[in-house]
């Protein structure tokens, strides 16, 4: 039912915006055909920018993930993780949603796969993707955008961001459902 | 610190590529040259089954694997040539095998030697598997960064021109100052009817609603409406940091990938995740907010004009 509701909210939307933003141009009396071009005329640059800073960070990633340094990294950490309760098969998860998307979503369809969408983990792991974005992809391609090689302090904030995001959800998971 | 990051997942990757393919070389992981025993029901030429014991498999190869007692897969044999169909539950030592050889669905093996109902196998040859594989990811994946980019002109496109409409028509500043008494206690640099806090209100606002189309154009255009306050040009300011923050955390009301996937391998509740991932994102959101305030505060990450008014 809220499920329902939801999605009819976020299928109206982006109709909804449109209708508002041009009808609301219109009656300020602004040229829309002639505004919308010119403000779509920056899109294919946008996205060129983008590439040379993806490219780097998506390559970066690939080799750390295809060596097998991660899975090595995840085992040494896993007794740690044990102490505060979780699961070890829920742990690399953790690891992989801030690097990259499409990686950290086949790794919730095969956690869920074999121990059970119902399970403990597998509400875990699906409500840790949920709890977070791919936040190297997001700074990548943010800052790429409009050319901040010097990125200060915004990657140590969005992975502390994704740690309390990801204990979030063990707590949670482990109140609710534990 | 992205400098860091990326020569650390560069270098550690690099290094743990080769050095897995050494030890592995060194202990002979894949048993190369090894002949393995296997039982083979089926003619000398056509489709037959392969049937291996897992105490057997684990001691030839010394390593565990998950299997009942004995398995079985199904195989083709041309009289000395034989090829093993490789699927979810073969042992992963012979995925590796069958992947690095050039066909990931087909093991082939070569026969040596016959008694009976056994067959002497000879697997093909294996050796820097990680290597080879760190080579793959960095062509597959710069090609996957063009595909990503290219594939955003078009929204972008249609993004950025509603977002001219509702600039020249001054809706943005109308959106800007619904939330001003939040906006400026998280941006306070960004006077509170410039279109950048508008576009950072609609892109908050898709995000929510799990709209990912909508999402990154209005993020990209907030980025560049907050560049243009910017006085370091490449380097990223306050506001930046804390509008990524909030961003990197994903909040949404809707968290359709996750429940999409749930509902597809049969949840009986998809569902029950919207609460806890809201509880969890909303977490992080506020962490995220909370540090990148306080991190900007640190000497390392002022900047220069910053400190100058310090002192």
């Amino acid at each position: 039912m809220i499920k329902d509701i939801l999605e009819l909210i976020s299928i109206l939307a982006i109709p909804a915006i449109v209708i508002m933003f041009v009808a609301y141009a219109a009656r300020k009396k602004v040229p829309v055909y002639e505004s919308f071009i010119q403000g779509a005329k920056g899109g294919f640059d946008v996205a060129v920018k983008i590439i040379p800073y993806l490219v780097a960070m998506l390559v970066g990633i690939g080799i750390f993930r295809a060596s097998g340094a991660m899975d090595i990294f995840v085992s040494l950490i896993s007794p740690l993780a044990k102490l505060i309760g979780m699961p070890p098969e829920a742990l690399p998860m953790a690891f992989l949603r801030p690097l990259s998307g499409s990686g950290s979503l086949g790794l919730m369809s095969e956690i869920m796969k074999k121990y059970g969408p119902d399970s403990f983990t597998g509400i875990l792991v699906s409500t840790m993707y949920g709890s977070s974005e791919t936040t190297f992809y997001v700074i990548a391609v943010y800052f790429g955008a409009i050319g901040v090689t010097k990125t200060r302090h915004a990657v140590a904030a969005g992975l502390i961001a994704d740690a309390v995001g990801m204990l979030g959800a063990l707590f949670i998971c482990k109140i609710l459902f534990g | 610190m992205l400098n860091y990051v990326w020569l650390g997942l560069v270098i550690i990757g690099i290094l743990t590529a080769v050095g897995t393919d050494i030890y592995d070389a060194a202990t002979n992981k894949y048993r190369n040259g090894d002949q393995i025993e296997v039982q083979y029901n089926g003619p000398a030429n056509g489709k037959g089954i392969v049937s291996i014991s897992k105490d057997y498999f684990e001691h030839f190869y010394g390593t565990k694997i998950e299997s009942p007692d004995t398995f079985h897969l199904t195989a083709l044999r041309d009289s000395d040539r034989l090829s093993i169909t490789i699927n979810d539950q073969s042992p992963s030592i012979w995925k590796t095998i069958a992947k690095a050889a050039g066909n990931e669905n087909l093991l082939q093996a070569s026969v040596t030697g016959q008694t009976n109902q056994n067959l002497f196998l000879l697997l093909p040859t294996t050796s820097l598997v990680k290597t080879r594989a760190v080579i793959d990811s960095v062509i597959s994946y710069s090609s996957t960064a063009v595909t990503i980019a290219i594939g955003l002109i078009g929204v972008m496109a249609f993004w950025l021109g509603i977002m001219k409409l509702a600039e020249d028509s001054g809706l943005v500043q109308i959106i800007a100052r619904t939330l001003k008494p939040v906006m400026t206690i998280l941006f306070p640099e960004i006077p509170p009817d410039h279109p950048a806090i508008g576009a950072m209100i609609m892109n908050i606002a898709a995000n929510m609603l799990g709209l990912n189309n909508a999402a990154t154009p209005l993020g990209l255009k907030a980025m560049d409406e907050l560049n243009k306050l910017n006085k370091h040009k490449g380097t990223a300011s306050n506001a930046m940091i804390v509008f990524l923050a909030i961003n990197t955390a994903g909040l949404t009301i809707i968290p359709a990938t996750a429940i999409a996937v749930r509902a597809a391998l049969g949840s009986r509740e998809p569902t029950i995740i919207l609460m806890t991932s809201f509880f969890g994102a909303g977490l992080a959101t506020i962490a995220g907010v909370l540090s990148a305030k306080l991190l900007q505060r640190l000497k390392a990450y002022q900047l220069k004009e910053e400190e100058d008014t310090a002192k």
